[in-house]
């Protein structure tokens, strides 16, 4: 969403408009977190009011689809795609066979065992 | 009986106390379990790599200086540019209103 | 760190690693069985070097050393690289830290371990040699090409080396020196995490009331921000606080309390 996307391009590396809405997304998340935790106490503590939790269970669900945690997804740094995403080094299968083959993982090598 | 449980209790009781943790012998549901939680944000706010210097801003600081640089790559676009100019297939002309995109559309 | 740059600890550590030497050649010489095995006796005099030239067995590296050069020798410390790191014995067996030493190669891990022996020795800590812990395999196994081509795959694999260096009962002083000087001499690929462990006197309770005075002089700027200040800004009365702000009298029939 154009709203909390940043001004000016912060992010080094692939560029892409898919990356670049991930990015919005983890950094909005990352803003809105500590509120959504505490609306998440309130509904889980039974021991408040029923009032008050149902009314932070409507807060919860009328926040923007941004600030959930699920909407992010771990894209490749250096190639933008979405699947085949190694952990470790936040490097799609592709690139990640290329740089390999090429040493610049450290201490990655072919196996064959 | 009753008494080893009053004894557990108040162990419990003192050790909440020193610990500071939250005493809830009746086992109920305190929602606590979110507030232990760690905030995951910042680790995943970092996931792609920070951006850094590149040509493009070295060139901008120096443009007050009025040194230029010189950019291969930025020649070579301008350069096929003008080729595809000269062959006619550069950028059609951009519509400022909508009779002329209209009109454009009619040609066809 | 600036402990290491202090000039009289390390006249200090000179001085100790010179007795060190000087306390070995002096044991070599009273135990013949280890003479014999590790032949790093430098004190051994020229008269004895023909009989080694002709006994059949492999020169060692401390006989090759001596035989280098008749009038001078290497310095005692630079020999003492050739020949295996020397160890301090542990009086009571505490372990006080544990040194993780991990790599990807096999190479840059044993100098470091080796490294990092050799400068506990010198700075009078026991330490239970590298231990090769199991390494870490971890492997990944991805298509070639497209996914139609899944049948052609390939592997990759990273293997981690580990060694564990344990410092046995060491001051904690010299043990923070050794980690500082093992940071500032780090190795290329090899990575290092350490777990120390403190120990206190049985005497918890008068430590703790020692050491007060001074975290709480180090918390103050943190406690000033909470709570009411008694001389700040604070005003005592309610009305002072509320300022302007009127209490509403609202007149209705159940707000009045009744007299009598």
């Amino acid at each position: 969403m154009s709203l909390f996307r940043s001004k000016r391009l912060d992010i080094g590396g692939f560029i892409n408009a898919r990356v670049i809405r991930d990015h919005t997304k983890r950094k909005v998340f990352e803003q809105h977190e500590p509120e959504r935790q505490a609306l998440r106490y309130i509904i889980r503590n039974t021991s408040l009011p029923q009032r008050a939790r149902a009314q932070a269970q409507l807060q919860l669900s009328h926040m923007h689809a941004y600030t959930r945690s699920t909407q992010i997804k771990n894209r490749c740094v250096a190639g933008g795609i979405a699947r085949g995403v190694v952990r470790d080094f936040r490097i799609a299968r592709y690139q990640f066979r290329q740089q390999a083959l090429a040493g610049e993982l450290p201490g990655v090598r072919k196996a064959s065992w | 009986m009753a008494a080893t449980y009053n004894r557990i209790l108040d162990l419990a009781k003192v050790q909440c106390r020193i610990f500071s943790l939250n005493l809830n012998p009746q086992g109920l549901r305190l929602g606590n379990k979110v507030l232990r939680q760690r905030l995951r944000g910042p680790a995943l706010a970092e996931w792609y790599p920070k951006k850094t210097v590149s040509f493009r801003d070295l060139q901008d600081s120096y443009k007050p200086l009025s040194l230029t640089m010189f950019d291969e790559g930025e020649d070579d676009r301008e350069e096929a540019i003008q080729i595809a100019k000269l062959r006619g297939k550069g950028r059609p002309k951009k519509k400022r209103t909508a009779a002329e995109s209209r009109s454009a559309k009619k040609k066809k | 760190m600036s402990l290491l740059f202090n000039p009289h600890l390390l006249a200090k550590f000179g001085k100790q690693s010179l007795y060190a030497v000087s306390a070995r050649s002096i044991t070599t010489t009273r135990n013949p069985d280890i003479v014999a095995k590790s032949s790093s006796n430098v004190s051994r005099s020229i008269n004895e070097r023909p009989a080694f030239l002709t006994e059949p067995e492999p020169r060692n590296w401390g006989e090759r050393l001596d035989s280098i050069n008749h009038k001078t020798r290497l310095p005692r410390s630079v020999q003492a690289v050739y020949l295996r790191p020397l160890r301090r014995k542990a009086e009571y067996g505490l372990p006080v830290c544990d040194l993780q030493l991990r790599s990807y190669s096999v190479r840059n891990v044993e100098l470091f371990a080796d490294f990092a022996v050799r400068a506990a020795y010198y700075l009078k800590l026991p330490i239970s040699g590298p231990v090769p812990l199991p390494r870490i395999i971890e492997r990944w196994t991805f298509p070639r090409s497209n996914f139609v081509h899944k049948k052609s795959q390939e592997n990759f694999e990273r293997i981690t080396l580990r060694r564990l260096i344990q410092i046995k009962d060491g001051n904690p002083q010299s043990v923070q020196t050794w980690l500082a000087f093992l940071r500032k001499h780090a190795f290329y690929g090899v990575g290092m995490k350490s777990n120390v462990w403190e120990h206190e006197s049985l005497d918890v309770i008068k430590n703790l009331d020692d050491t007060a005075p001074g975290v709480e002089s180090s918390l103050k700027v943190h406690l000033s921000q909470f709570g009411q200040q008694r001389g700040g800004r604070a005003q005592s009365s309610i009305s002072g606080l509320l300022g302007d702000i009127q209490p509403t009298k609202n007149r209705s029939p159940l707000n009045d309390v009744r007299k009598g």
